[in-house]
C-alpha cells in the first residue's frame, strides 16, 4: 500500500500543475437549450469578434443535453430554458459541479398556429385540452372545421418542460402529437400544415405562422416582465461554480447593454 | 448462443413487440453491453498437497447484457423494465420443498445447455406526485435497493459495489419504496420494504419465511464534491418456526445491515469510501459454542484520477482496496474468512453520444484476492482461493427514444 502512494503522490502533484495550467485555454463550449441557441450564437460571434484569441463553440441538442454536459463535464456553459430540478443539481453536486445560473435574456413560450386560422386568443384550458385530446378540430373553438395538427418538442427541450409545467400540469400530451427537436422544426411545420398548432421562445416568431394570446394576454416586453403572460420565463446560462476568467467575461458581455441590446435584436426580452 | 428457452423467447419477443404496443407513449430504449475476457491465476494444490499458482481461467464471455424499456405514461408516472441477458454454462441447482413444514423434498443440478442466462432486473412504476411532497417517487416493483453505494454503483472499475461483492445485499428487489431529493440539491433519502432475498430467488428458492426487510437509505451532500451518506436494513432469512409443530429452526437468523458512504468529487480525483457492518444473530441456538452470533466488516476505498483534460484521450486511472472480514464468524462446517483485494486499472472512454458522453469504456483491470486464512483447512475460505485476475472489458451502451 505504501508503495501505492508513493508513486501516486507525484501523479497528484503533476496533476495539480496541469489543474493550473488548464485555466489559461481560450476556448469556451456552449451547449444546451435550441431557445438560448441564437443568443448564444449571436453573442459569440460579436465577443470573438473583440476578443480575437477566444473561440466560442455553440452547440444545441436541448437544454436537457446542456445539462447532461455540464453534469459530465463536457461543456464550459450549459444554456438552458428552464431552471434546474433537484435532482439535476443533487447529482451535479455529487459529482463536484456545483450549477450557478447566470439569467441572461426574458423569453415567453409563444403559441402559434397556421396563417389561415381564425382564432386570435386560447385559454391554458383551452391550449391543454387540445395538447391531450380532449379538443380534436377548430370548430369546437369557433374556428374552420379542419382537424388539429399538435406539434410538441421533444423531452430534452426545456422549453416542453416549462409548457409541461404551466399548461398541461402533468398531464400526456395527445399520442398523435409530431415531437420536433427544435423551436425551427416547430415553426416550420406550423407554418407549412393547416390547422398546426406549437409553442416557440419569442426569438422564433416570424410572418409565416400566427401569434395567438393567451388567457387575452399578448406576450410583450411590458406582460413578460411583469409576468402577466402566464408563460413568461427567464433563459438561463449555467457554469460550474462562479464563472472566472473568459466564460466570466464571456457572460458579464451578454448581461452587459450591449449584449442585451443582442438579446432584443434576437427577439428576445432584455433582463434590465 | 444455442438456442433459448420458451421462456427466454417470451422475453425477447416483449421486448420487440412492446414499443409497438406502446404508440403515443414516449419510450426510451436502451441497453448496455459488456464483453469480458478475463485471465485469473489462482492457488490449486500439487501432487504433494502444496498450493502453487495455476491458470484456473481464461476466457471471454458476454457478462452483461441490460436491454431496457422505459415509459412515461404521464409526466409524473414512468414504468422501467430491464432484463439481463448474459453468456452462462454454469449448473443451477432446484430444489423442491414442502409447503407444509419447508422440509426439502428433491435437489438436482442442472447444466445450462443453452450458453445464456436471463435474469429480469427492473420491473416497476415510479409514481411521482402521489404523494403531495416535492420531488418524492413512490416506485412499487422489483427495482433498486437503496443500500450504500450498489444502487448508483457504475462499474468505473470491473468489480461489483462492495455490498454486492460481499452479498450482503442484492442490487435489485421485490417490494415498495418512497425515495426523493432534498431541497436544492442537498442529497437524497429512500425508504423500503423489500422481499428480503434479491431478484434472482422467486417461487420454491424464495426465502423460506414471511418477512420483509425494511430499509432506510439518507445521502447529504452539504458542499458540492462531498457526499456522505448511511444505510440500514433490517433482513430475516429462514423461519422462525416451521408451519407443522412450531418447532423452532435453528438457521433462521436476523440481520442488521449498516453502511457508511462517502465520496469526494474534486477537480479530477473522486475518492469513493464505504464502511460496512454486517451484524447476525441466530436466536434459536444456544450460546454454548460462541455461534449465536457474529459481526462481518467491510471497508473499501476507491481512487479514480479523470486524465481527459490533461492528456489527449479520455483516459482515468482507477484503484480499488477492499476488506472483507468473516472471520468473526464460527460455524462448525466452514473456516473462517477474510479477503483483501487490491485493484489497479485504466479506463479508456471514447465513442461521445449527442451530450458529448462516451457510450463506449474499455477497461483493463488486475486484481490481486488474499484470504488470510489457515491454508491447511480443508474448506478453507469457503472453497475459494487467493487468486489473481487480468480483466479487459468492453462496454458498450444506447439509448434512443422511439
Amino acid at each position: 500500500m505504501k508503495s501505492i502512494i508513493k508513486s501516486v503522490a507525484p501523479m497528484l502533484m503533476m496533476l495539480l500543475a496541469f489543474s493550473l495550467n488548464a485555466e489559461t485555454k481560450n476556448q469556451i463550449t456552449c451547449t444546451g437549450s435550441t431557445t438560448v441557441l441564437p443568443i448564444a450564437q449571436a453573442t459569440a460571434e460579436v465577443f470573438m469578434n473583440n476578443h480575437a484569441e477566444i473561440n466560442i463553440s455553440v452547440r444545441g441538442g436541448g437544454s436537457g443535453v446542456g445539462i447532461a454536459s455540464l453534469q459530465n463535464k463536457t461543456t464550459d456553459i450549459c444554456n438552458s430554458s428552464r431552471p434546474l430540478k433537484s435532482k439535476e443539481i443533487s447529482t451535479a453536486k455529487a459529482k463536484g459541479i456545483n450549477p450557478i445560473p447566470y439569467a441572461i435574456a426574458n423569453d415567453a413560450i409563444t403559441i402559434v398556429v397556421h396563417n389561415s386560422n381564425l382564432l386570435n386568443n386560447l385559454s391554458i384550458k383551452q391550449i391543454k385540452d387540445i395538447y391531450t385530446g380532449n379538443i380534436i378540430n377548430w370548430k369546437e373553438l369557433g374556428g374552420a372545421n379542419v382537424p388539429i395538427v399538435v406539434i410538441s418538442r421533444d423531452v430534452a427541450s426545456g422549453t416542453y418542460e416549462v409548457f409541461n409545467d404551466k399548461v398541461l400540469a402533468g398531464a400526456k400530451v395527445i399520442g398523435s402529437a409530431q415531437l420536433l427537436a427544435s423551436n425551427n422544426a416547430v415553426i416550420s411545420a406550423v407554418s407549412n400544415t393547416p390547422g398546426a398548432i406549437g409553442y416557440v421562445g419569442l426569438g422564433y416568431l416570424n410572418d409565416n405562422a400566427k401569434l395567438l394570446s393567451v388567457n387575452k394576454v399578448t406576450p410583450s416586453e411590458l406582460t413578460v416582465k411583469n409576468n402577466s403572460y402566464p408563460l413568461s420565463r427567464k433563459l438561463y446560462m449555467y457554469t460550474n461554480g462562479k464563472a472566472k476568467g473568459i466564460v466570466a467575461n464571456y457572460i458579464g458581455f451578454i448581461q452587459s447593454d450591449r449584449g442585451q441590446k443582442i438579446v432584443v435584436e434576437q427577439g428576445f426580452i432584455n433582463i434590465k | 448462443m444455442k438456442q433459448l428457452s420458451l421462456m427466454q423467447k417470451l422475453v425477447c419477443m416483449g421486448l420487440l413487440i412492446i414499443p409497438f404496443g406502446l404508440n403515443g407513449l414516449e419510450t426510451k430504449l436502451s441497453g448496455e453491453f459488456w464483453g469480458r475476457w478475463l485471465s485469473e491465476i489462482a492457488k490449486r494444490k500439487d501432487s504433494n498437497g502444496n498450493y502453487e499458482d495455476k491458470l484456473v481461467n481464461n476466457y471471454f464471455s458476454l457478462e452483461r447484457g441490460y436491454l431496457g424499456l422505459e415509459t412515461k405514461f404521464i409526466d409524473q408516472v414512468k414504468g422501467r423494465f430491464t432484463v439481463d441477458v448474459f453468456t452462462t454454462d454454469k449448473t443451477y441447482e432446484y430444489q423442491t420443498y414442502s409447503l407444509e413444514d419447508s422440509t426439502l423434498i428433491s435437489s438436482s443440478k442442472s447444466g445450462s445447455i443453452d450458453g445464456v442466462g436471463l435474469k429480469i432486473k427492473y420491473a416497476y412504476v415510479d409514481f411521482g406526485g402521489l404523494i403531495p411532497i416535492k420531488d418524492l417517487s413512490l416506485t412499487a416493483g422489483m427495482q433498486k435497493v437503496y443500500f450504500g453505494s450498489i444502487y448508483d454503483w457504475n462499474y468505473t472499475l470491473v468489480s461489483k459495489a462492495p455490498s454486492d461483492e460481499h452479498k450482503v445485499v442484492n442490487s435489485a428487489d421485490l417490494g415498495i419504496t418512497v425515495n426523493g431529493y432534498l431541497p436544492s440539491g442537498y442529497g437524497e433519502y429512500a425508504f423500503g420494504i423489500y422481499n428480503g432475498e434479491g431478484y434472482k430467488k422467486v417461487g420454491t428458492n424464495l426465502k423460506d419465511n414471511t418477512d420483509f426487510a425494511y430499509l432506510g437509505n439518507l445521502r447529504i451532500t452539504p458542499i458540492t464534491g462531498l457526499t456522505v451518506g448511511g444505510s440500514y436494513m433490517y433482513n430475516t432469512v429462514g423461519r422462525d418456526k416451521d408451519l407443522n409443530g412450531e418447532v423452532t429452526n435453528p438457521s433462521y437468523e436476523k440481520q442488521q445491515l449498516m453502511d457508511i458512504y462517502t465520496c469526494l468529487a474534486y477537480g479530477p480525483v473522486n475518492l469513493i469510501s464505504e464502511c460496512i457492518i454486517k451484524k447476525v444473530d441466530y436466536p434459536n441456538l444456544s450460546d454454548s459454542n460462541n455461534t449465536k452470533e457474529y459481526t462481518a466488516r467491510g471497508i473499501s476505498i476507491f481512487p479514480i484520477l479523470n486524465l481527459k483534460d490533461f492528456v489527449k484521450y479520455d483516459l482515468q486511472l482507477v484503484g480499488g482496496y477492499d476488506i472483507w472480514d468473516e472471520s468473526d464468524r464460527i460455524e462448525t462446517d466452514k473456516a473462517r474468512n477474510k479477503v483483501i483485494a487490491s485493484t489497479i486499472g485504466v479506463n479508456y472512454n471514447f465513442m461521445p453520444d449527442e451530450t458529448y458522453t462516451p457510450v463506449m469504456q474499455l477497461q483493463l483491470n488486475y486484481i490481486d484476492k488474499n484470504y488470510d486464512e489457515d491454508k491447511s483447512h480443508s474448506d478453507y475460505a469457503n472453497g475459494r482461493r487467493d487468486s489473481s485476475q487480468i480483466i479487459l472489458q468492453l462496454k458498450w451502451k444506447f439509448a434512443n427514444i422511439l
